[in-house]
């Protein structure tokens, strides 16, 4: 059953050995002497990863209770428990690499000190907003994800990312579902969908970020494997012409196609939504934040029932 | 679509081979034949298909989607005039029917262990035994584990 044993500890002189070793497709392990400035992108961004699936499922949870109908409740049941899941493994596979524990990660979010995708800063208003994510943010996370998972150099991110995309890939087809159902539906239900769209298709679009830098050291350390406007350019060939077979219209003044080279362009794009989001001035942001603060404090007492029964278990006395 | 030349046999075969290429969502390249999703297979002389299947859990999320999936691949086979495909009540779905040969793709490729009985299992990376970090990982079938040696972060699938 067992693969391979895991490689010794390994470390190069310098930055060059360490580069080429990435260029070689190398595969870097926890316990590896990897050089600073790389532990700490690779730790950055699966640390807005974590905080991201959290925020993410924590915003599906809040419509368990308000879903059309059971077929529906059990998709966001079940999507809430994957991505708090996914937050669950991010954050142990994040704190093993030394940088924050996952506590002091889960106080820095929670003080608006750290970062999560650009989308969970806006408030989900209808179940349309709720189809519109799963149907376009789900598929911008997922593109962006595989970008990562293809030629990730962080082996026990690598190993993780592999269950959350076959998971995510589940999503998608849930938020097919879910567009189907409201775009084959009565006037009413495609008004809403209409509506939900013309406010999450510019924060689905940004979910990518804007063009990547020339130096951007993600891609050269084989974290991303493409560029931020490439998977952004391959969304927007693939929704625009969906989302209009569909009957709807794509919110951009600017849409225009081109004979030439076959492909839709959405036009400029306004950054300063997306920059307001780093800086947790979203719309929602505030409320985001601080109902997932009450959250954990509010299950503190889980934590706590958890630690005394580790502690027995460990000492046979009972507290 | 009736097609009188092949016997009933060769029909059997055809639709079990059907089912066996269809995936689980959420494990692709695992089919739910090798997870024992399939329960029963009936082919009459007629063509008609009915199938049975059992859920790993009565709340998964993915009923309709699996019994969509199987549906159209038995109706794509030549020779089929008829599908039914339910979800049975019982047997109740456990992991023992998970097969070895899935056990070991799913630790190789996913690095998902299987948990038989109530033995913690080895680690899927190297080996090594793993401690229950988390009674609930991503789904309600499976536990987060890590490993006592090389500290892989480690799904169980457990029933």
């Amino acid at each position: 059953m067992s693969a391979t044993a895991p490689p010794t500890a390994r470390q190069w002189n310098d930055m060059d050995a360490f580069e080429a070793f990435l260029n070689d497709g190398g595969i870097v392990e926890v316990d590896d002497q990897m050089p600073d400035q790389y532990r700490s992108a690779v730790f950055a961004f699966i640390e807005m990863h974590a905080n991201s699936e959290l925020m993410g499922g924590l915003t599906e949870r809040d419509w368990i209770p308000r879903t059309p109908g059971l077929r529906h409740k059990m998709s966001v049941l079940a999507k809430t428990q994957d991505e708090i899941g996914h937050g669950h493994l991010l954050y142990m596979v994040a704190a093993d690499m030394g940088v924050k524990t996952r506590i002091e990660m889960l106080e820095d979010l929670f003080a608006g000190r750290s970062r999560f995708h650009n989308v969970f800063h806006y408030q989900a208003v209808t179940w349309g907003d709720q189809v519109a994510i799963a149907f376009l943010v789900d598929a911008a996370a997922l593109a962006s994800q595989q970008a990562v998972f293809k030629n990730c150099s962080y082996g026990p991110y690598r190993r993780i990312l592999k269950r959350i995309i076959s998971e995510e890939g589940f999503h998608m087809r849930l938020g097919e579902d879910r567009m189907m159902r409201i775009a084959q539906g009565t006037d009413i239900q495609k008004e809403i969908f209409q509506d939900a769209l013309n406010r999450w298709f510019w924060p689905a679009l940004q979910l990518f970020g804007p063009d990547s830098k020339p130096n951007d050291l993600l891609l050269r350390w084989h974290i991303k494997s493409e560029r931020n406007e490439v998977l952004r350019n391959k969304w927007v060939q693939k929704f625009v012409p969906m989302l209009q077979s569909y009957g709807f219209s794509v919110p951009a003044p600017d849409l225009a196609f081109d004979q030439e080279s076959n492909t839709w362009d959405v036009g400029p794009i306004d950054w300063e939504p997306l920059k307001r989001t780093l800086a947790q001035g979203g719309p929602d942001s505030a409320r985001r934040i601080s109902e997932a603060k009450d959250n954990w404090e509010r299950t503190q007492w889980v934590r706590d029932a958890m630690e005394r029964s580790a502690m027995q278990a460990d000492t046979g006395v009972s507290a | 679509m009736s097609d009188q030349s092949i016997s009933s046999d060769q029909l059997t075969g055809r639709v079990q081979a059907a089912i066996a290429r269809v995936d689980d969502p959420e494990y692709p390249g695992i089919s739910i034949v090798d997870l024992g999703l399939l329960e029963q297979l009936d082919v009459d002389r007629n063509g008609a298909v009915t199938v049975g299947l059992i859920p790993t859990f009565s709340g998964c999320p993915a009923l309709a989607m699996i019994r969509d999936d199987v549906h159209r691949a038995i109706a794509a086979v030549a020779g089929v005039t008829d599908v039914k495909v339910a979800w049975l009540p019982s047997p109740v779905w456990t992991v023992d029917r998970i097969s070895a040969q899935t056990r070991e793709t799913m630790a190789r490729e996913f690095t998902v262990a299987v948990r038989i009985g109530t033995h913690a299992p080895a680690c899927p990376r190297c080996g090594a035994p793993t401690e229950e970090h988390s009674m609930f990982g991503p789904s309600r079938c499976r536990s987060v584990n890590r490993c006592t040696s090389c500290a892989e972060t480690v799904e169980v699938m457990r029933s």
